[in-house]
């Protein structure tokens, strides 16, 4: 059952029932209140009958008279009383009865008082008051006198009553269901706008929002469920750009990967199925070794840059620039001799916390890219000063709208030359990887046939 | 027989493909089957090679769809101008470049890393097609007439059976590439031919013994036969 349904429902019921709880205490009440006026209304005119009679039968008024005259003047003075509604009773015995009903007990005791008796009997549908009292004084003949009357009317009219309050209360019920219904369910819409958001949001557009601006609890919790949207968007767009980037480093790997594998495969399946002559034997082994070292340097660099992402085992330590340039240098002696290429270096920067064995790849990569890039005789200066190492060339230079994308994993901008000089596209990567992990940015600035410069700002 | 008309025979094939390595093992590969290769390692250097005129005679190019300086695609106009026919090789084999090299004209396609023998046949075929295939093969002092279905030795003609004849026609054009027996029973005698491997064996005996082929036509162990002439 629907939520609108449901407080619609135990509303109405709620409000019904005290409806009709009150409406019921209302009637008996006024029931209660009628038949008490009714019965103080008989005992007045019971009192003052009983002592207008005894003043009519006192002093012995009828003693001595025969019974019939003492009967004819019993019932003139009863005429005069409204006779219709009493009964006489004379020492227990009816003496004067015009009413329509019969007594059936004239010798009931509870008449015998000098105070008002009063009871209501229910006779076939008939509700009747009988009250009776002694009539005082009446020297030493004891009369009682009776009254009777219908009261049935009383009833009736409490009946109508209550039939006329039922049609009442169901009506207003009939109204009032009509409009809890329609208000709760407009108070409730806003929740059926979130749940069809849920849904929406659930079935994969993380673009849509709850569209609820109400000032309550449900407006609140709108709200709160945007906010949770905002941010689960955020989070699905971040990883599906992660994953696309991934995608794109694996498509590139997986070229990088068929080149070699391409002639590998056909080296050896020429070498196994086809008559060559010996040099060319020679010339085919030659190639399969070559292709391997340039798969072992792709996977080298490609667990080097693995490594980085995954790793925590970075081991920042108090590091002297000055050794490590002169490391770096030593360590790229044999290439610039091979090249005759001259390397000037300057350091004023002291100590910094950095990675010893990471800085020292990073600047090493970065020296062989610069070896790559220039011709012989050049010469490539590293510089440290302040915060600020860079490496500068003289070398061919990088095209201005290729300077954006050489710092993505496979990314080459002469493949030709990059793969006649060992490259694998992986060395800038690795690089601002690991000046990335220092809290550095990598800048890269260049200018075709000038030669190019790397600045790391630490 | 007249070498001139032996040279002429000899389709030459120009190899198109920047990756050094590569290039050089597709020549290797076709040099050893038999034919003679020129190769060129870029865009700008084949369309230059491609106009220049009285230059030597062009049977098919294997052409590399990646290449720097002009592509490979872009140079199918000056290889049809020169009435050369093209199969593409690349290592892309998404279907959208396929279809596009095709629809340029190319007569087939190969996605590296590809199988000497897959490259060799489907060579043959299209050079077959074209109306360019080779009419001689010479295997020492043996010529096989392609024309004439015929086969001499030193100026004598040699009587072989039909199947000993496909069999050695099917060698001999892919001359120094070993072929398994399965291969040479579905090229030969059908792939729904129920014979054995055993049916290859025999021919091959027949093959060496009618043609003094005991050292030319080898076996080759784990895979098959090869028949071998090194210039």
């Amino acid at each position: 059952m629907k939520l609108w349904k449901k407080l619609s429902v135990v509303t109405v019921t709620i409000l019904s029932a005290a409806t009709l709880v009150s409406g019921a205490a209302v009637i008996c009440r006024s029931m209660e209140y009628n038949q008490k006026k009714t019965a103080e209304s008989g005992e007045q005119q019971l009192k003052s009958t009983a002592y207008a009679v005894s003043k009519d039968l006192e002093n012995g008024i009828l003693q001595g008279y025969s019974g019939v005259t003492k009967n004819s003047y019993i019932h003139f003075v009863m005429r005069k009383y409204d006779a219709s509604k009493f009964i006489l009773i004379e020492n227990n015995r009816v003496v004067c009865n015009m009413t329509p009903f019969e007594l059936v007990n004239p010798e009931d005791e509870r008449w015998s008082g000098t105070e008002v008796n009063s009871l209501i009997q229910n006779r076939g549908g008939q509700y009747i008051l009988i009250s009776g009292k002694k009539v005082p004084s009446a020297g030493n003949v004891e009369y009682k006198l009776v009254l009777v009357q219908d009261i049935s009317e009383l009833y009736g009219d409490i009946r109508k009553q209550v039939y006329f309050s039922l049609i009442f209360v169901l009506s207003a019920s009939l109204v009032s269901v009509f409009f809890i219904f329609l208000l709760t369910k407009r108070i409730l819409r806003p929740l059926q706008e979130l749940q069809k958001a849920a849904k929406e949001i659930s079935g994969g557009n993380l673009k849509r929002r709850a569209d609820v601006h109400t000032r309550d609890e449900i407006g609140a919790m709108a709200g709160a469920f945007n906010s949770m949207a905002d941010r689960i968007e955020d989070q699905v767009t971040e990883l599906s750009q992660v994953s696309e980037k991934r995608r794109q480093m694996l498509g590139s790997l997986t070229h990088e990967l068929k080149t070699p594998m391409t002639s590998i495969i056909g080296y050896s399946d020429t070498l196994l199925n086809v008559n060559l002559k010996k040099e060319q034997q020679e010339r085919a082994l030659w190639h399969i070794y070559k292709e391997c070292r340039r798969l072992e340097r792709l996977s080298s660099k490609l667990m080097s840059l693995m490594g980085l992402y995954d790793n925590d085992s970075i081991c920042m330590e108090e590091v002297s620039m000055q050794e490590l340039f002169e490391q770096v240098v030593s360590l790229e002696e044999y290439h610039l001799k091979e090249k005759k290429i001259r390397l000037e270096y300057s350091c004023s920067m002291g100590t910094r916390r950095i990675d010893r064995d990471l800085f020292e790849s990073l600047l090493i990569n970065l020296i062989d890219n610069a070896i790559k890039a220039s011709e012989e005789g050049a010469v490539i200066s590293l510089m440290g000063q302040d915060n600020v190492i860079t490496v500068r060339d003289q070398g061919c230079g990088i095209p201005a709208d290729e300077i954006k994308r050489v710092t993505e994993a496979f990314y080459m901008v002469d493949k030709a030359r990059s793969r006649k000089a060992g490259g694998c596209g992986l060395g800038l990567a690795l690089c601002s990887m690991i000046a990335q992990l220092h809290g550095a940015d990598l800048l890269i600035e260049s200018e075709v046939g000038k030669g190019t410069s790397v600045t790391i700002a630490l | 027989m007249k070498t001139n008309d032996f040279i002429k025979a000899t389709a030459k094939i120009l190899v198109i493909e920047d990756d050094a390595s590569i290039s050089e093992l597709i020549c290797m590969n076709l040099e050893a089957a038999g034919y003679k290769t020129t190769a060129i390692m870029d865009g700008d250097a084949a369309e230059a090679f491609l106009r220049q005129t009285g230059r030597e005679e062009i049977a098919l190019a294997l052409v590399d769809v990646m290449l720097p300086g002009k592509d490979g695609f872009s140079l199918m106009e000056d290889l049809q101008k020169a009435e050369i026919p093209v199969i593409y090789l690349t290592a892309k084999d998404d279907v959208i470049s396929k279809v596009h090299g095709l629809k340029a004209g190319a007569e087939d396609y190969i996605v590296k890393p590809f199988e000497v023998l897959e490259l060799l046949v489907r060579m043959e075929k299209v050079l077959k097609r074209t109306g360019r295939a080779r009419t001689r093969i010479q295997v020492r002092d043996v010529i096989i007439d392609l024309k004439e279905h015929s086969v001499t030795k030193g100026g004598e003609k040699v009587s072989l059976k039909p199947m000993e004849y496909e069999l050695l026609v099917t060698l001999a054009s892919s001359k120094n590439v070993a072929f398994s027996r399965e291969e040479l029973l579905n090229r030969i005698w059908g792939c729904d031919y129920m014979g054995e491997t055993r049916t290859v064996d025999v021919h091959i005996g027949q093959l060496r013994k009618k043609l003094d082929f005991y050292d030319v036509i080898r076996t080759i162990s784990k895979t098959g036969y090869r028949l071998e002439d090194l210039d």
